[in-house]
């Protein structure tokens, strides 16, 4: 994927010359984002970069704040100080530009999140009816090819609840597909499935990395960081502690709290 | 002839004739609210001497000592409860005089009120021993109940606006639709303007007429029907704002209400009524209530219709 | 028993009086009530505000006070219109604070994800009630609205006595008052036909019920 692999063992910790999205164009650039819930500190003066077609993966401990710094970017979750630029605008406030701004800001949930009152398909043209103002054959057109896509198509006409979650979850990366988006949130996509599942939306996803879709991935998942991610994003108590190509950080992690947390999840 | 309607009797005539003069002069001086008056203190002579035959109801009335009394707690001039005490007003004096006959003082009554809806539920039922509560006498409540009487013959008459030119009696509906006009649902007044309308949209209807008074006076509606002597009691409230217009285009017979049949009760009530009027305690009664908002016009006691 | 036989015209004219005003005021009830809904979640501060403030106000006014100052209260600022359509409005605003609230209960029942999952797809406020939010709190809301709705039909009845003629409870007090029939058959036959309206509808309810129960 990319030419740069960084020499294993680089001690720093100030990530930025690690794993560098090198000649990419920033798509998303957030700097010095803070954010509270209360009394907690849930984002400490964050720095990140996200290059145009870069698959950048975010794991840490429970509570470290990465699903919350995955959810400011499409602002889901305000911040309190920083900013968050897409395509070098800032993201605007609540409103019909926020909207726009969201519809090029993909998104899929853990819990999937599927329109439980409406069928497959018109759960996944429903946005680019309204939004995008395609008109409903269109929409349907790409629909069905995105569903196909995902494997999903045979469900089409049904509802949500009648598929399975491996199911219902990539129908919902087939519904943020269908918007165009110009980077793509997932925020924990399996951690909600049974483990059988868990392989048929990682598929998905790893196709879509090669595709050269822009990807921010939260998630728990080791395996797909290490096969599809250009750079692996280490977060503790609300700050990157470290950043680095895969390889690099789970053969030869910089920081103690990675070393400390990846030989709790890889050992068994 | 012994059932003879209540049009036919010549006092009845009189009567009405008496209630417009009443409602002439009235209107000529624009009278500005008669004071409420004290009907407290000066009850009819009770008469311990009476004696009834066995079986009679006076008798049982006499036994038991105490009168049952049904008549309205709302009507102002003819049955109005304050906030404390007896009901006040000119069927209240009636039923008074009625009880003095069988001996039984005023602190003997028994109230219970009496809406127009339950009336005659409550004779049939036994509650009360008779009802006197602005109660028209008419052929479909003789089917459940007897009247004794009538004791008063109210009228009913139109309330306007006193700028109000374009309204001169009932029947200045028919001519202009646009019209409205206000009584109490389910009265007997609202029933009867029904065949002066244009149509039936004309008619509005509240639960009590100072509702009718409020619409009057915002221009909701038009004018305001009911008995003259309402009517009256509302234009002397109204500080000139309310006048009434035109005759009296009904009678209204009020008869006392007791158990169908029982002449005897009747016939005593009929009796103690007609020594009452000679007697002068009905013009008491009259003008220490009701009369006291009516002006000085006392009516004459109508014929009694016959016992049946 | 004659009663109701011998006077079905105007039971069957009340019948047709009473359902009309019903009818008409749970379309225009619906229509507030989702609308005082929308206000009440949405992002903006002051139409919440509105949104509260007039639930808390015509919520817990007694529907004849809510009745008394719109047809006594509105034509003493000059607004003159009929009766018919003062009880309407009365109906109406007092009857969309219930719609409201059920629909809110509705809205609350629904997953917060749904309306994550709106906005992130770029669909604006109104969009997100309308295609994502609302249709699915209606029928989370079928049975409390239900409720409220043929409340609404039977509160109806006091609009009788408050310048409307001819509905159900106004012929009651006319046959009971005026034409001094026995209150006790002529009120049997009034409820027989507020069951009339009544029933049918929570049959309707309990179809719509059925009909739209959604699977999670």
């Amino acid at each position: 994927m990319t030419a740069e692999n960084v020499a294993p063992g680089t001690d720093s910790v100030a990530s930025n010359d690690v794993a560098k999205p090198g000649a990419r164009t920033p798509l998303v650039t957030m700097t010095s984002v803070n954010k509270h819930y209360g009394a907690l500190h849930v984002l400490r003066d964050v720095n990140l970069t996200i290059g145009a077609g870069e698959v950048v993966v975010v794991i840490g401990p429970s509570g470290s704040g990465k699903s919350t710094l995955c959810r400011t970017i499409n602002r889901l979750e305000t911040i309190d100080t920083g900013t968050i630029t897409l395509d070098g605008k800032p993201l605007p406030a609540e409103g019909k530009a926020l909207a726009n701004l969201r519809s090029e800001v993909g998104m899929v949930f853990q819990s999937f999140n599927l329109f439980a009152h409406k069928t497959i398909l018109e759960n996944v043209t429903l946005g680019p009816i309204k939004v995008r103002k395609l008109k409903r054959e269109a929409a349907e057109k790409e629909a069905i090819a995105l569903l196909e896509r995902v494997g999903v198509a045979t469900q089409k006409d049904k509802y949500p609840a009648q598929l399975s979650g491996g199911q219902q979850q990539r129908v919902a990366i087939a519904r943020a597909l269908a918007m165009k988006p110009k980077v793509i949130l997932f925020d924990e996509p399996t951690s909600a499935l049974d483990p059988e599942m868990v392989n048929e939306v990682l598929e998905v996803m790893t196709s879509l990395a090669k595709e050269g879709m822009t990807m921010v991935v939260v998630t728990h998942e080791m395996g797909f960081a290490r096969k599809a991610a250009d750079r692996v994003v280490f977060m503790a108590d609300g700050q990157i502690v470290e950043e680095a190509e895969p390889n690099a950080f789970f053969t030869n992690p910089s920081s103690e709290r990675a070393r400390d947390f990846l030989s709790k999840i890889l050992v068994h | 002839m012994k059932t003879s309607t209540f049009r036919s009797a010549p006092a009845r005539r009189s009567a009405k004739v008496a209630a417009v003069l009443a409602v002439g002069v009235l209107a000529l001086t624009a009278c500005g609210g008669g004071s409420d008056s004290d009907s407290g203190g000066d009850d009819p002579a009770v008469n311990t001497e009476a004696t009834f035959e066995a079986g009679t109801t006076m008798a049982k009335i006499q036994e038991a000592g105490v009168l049952k009394l049904g008549t309205k707690f709302d009507q102002p001039g003819f049955g109005e409860k304050g906030l404390s005490g007896d009901p006040k007003g000119f069927d209240v004096e009636i039923a008074k005089i009625i009880a003095s006959g069988m001996g039984i003082g005023a602190d003997k009554i028994e109230y219970t009120e009496s809406p127009s809806a339950v009336r005659e539920t409550l004779i049939i039922d036994g509650d009360v021993d008779l009802v006197a509560a602005t109660y028209t006498i008419n052929d479909e409540r003789k089917e459940r109940i007897s009247f004794a009487g009538p004791y008063y013959v109210a009228g009913q008459q139109i309330m306007t606006r006193s700028d109000d030119t374009a309204i001169t009696g009932p029947d200045s509906f028919k001519s202009d639709a646009s019209l409205k006009v206000c009584s109490v649902a389910g009265s007997t007044p609202a029933d009867n303007i029904g065949s002066y309308l244009a149509n039936k949209n004309q008619l509005v209807t509240f639960d009590v007429y100072s509702k009718c008074a409020d619409a009057l006076k915002n221009n909701q509606v038009d004018a305001v029907t009911t008995d003259n002597v309402i009517l009256l009691g509302l234009v002397g409230k109204s500080n000139g704002a309310f006048k009434v217009v035109g005759d009296t285009f009904t009678e209204e017979p009020y008869g006392i209400g007791i158990t169908k049949g029982d002449v005897e009760f009747c016939n005593y009530i009929v009796d103690t009524l007609k020594k009452a009027s000679e007697d002068g305690s009905y013009e008491k009664a009259w003008t220490s209530t009701a009369g006291a908002v009516e002006g000085a016009v006392v009516p004459e006691l109508p014929t009694a219709d016959a016992c049946a | 028993m004659n009663v109701i036989i011998d006077n079905f015209d105007l039971f069957f004219q009340g019948f047709l009086k009473t359902l009309g005003i019903g009818l008409i005021c749970m379309v225009g009830s619906l229509i507030l009530g989702t609308i005082i809904a929308a206000f009440r979640v949405s992002p903006v501060a002051p139409l919440r505000a509105v949104g509260t403030l007039y639930v808390n106000l015509i919520r817990n006014c007694p529907l004849t006070v809510v009745l008394f100052l719109i047809a006594f209260g509105l034509p003493t600022i000059g607004i003159n219109q009929s009766y018919y359509f003062f009880g309407c409005s009365a109906l109406i605003i007092y009857t969309a604070s219930f719609v409201c609230e059920a629909l809110r209960s509705g809205i609350n029942a629904i997953p917060a994800g749904q309306a994550e999952a709106a906005r992130a797809i770029g669909l604006g406020f109104t969009q997100n009630l309308r295609h994502v939010i609302l249709p699915q709190a209606f029928r989370t809301a079928i049975p409390p609205t239900g409720s409220v709705i043929i409340a609404m039909f039977k509160n109806s009845a006091v609009l009788g006595v408050f310048g409307v003629s001819g509905d159900l409870l106004g012929n009651a007090i006319i046959l009971t008052g005026s034409r001094g029939f026995d209150p006790v058959p002529v009120y049997l036959g009034i409820g027989f036909f507020f069951l009339m309206i009544t029933i049918p509808a929570g049959l309707v309810l309990g179809y719509l019920e059925r009909k739209a129960v959604i699977l999670r």
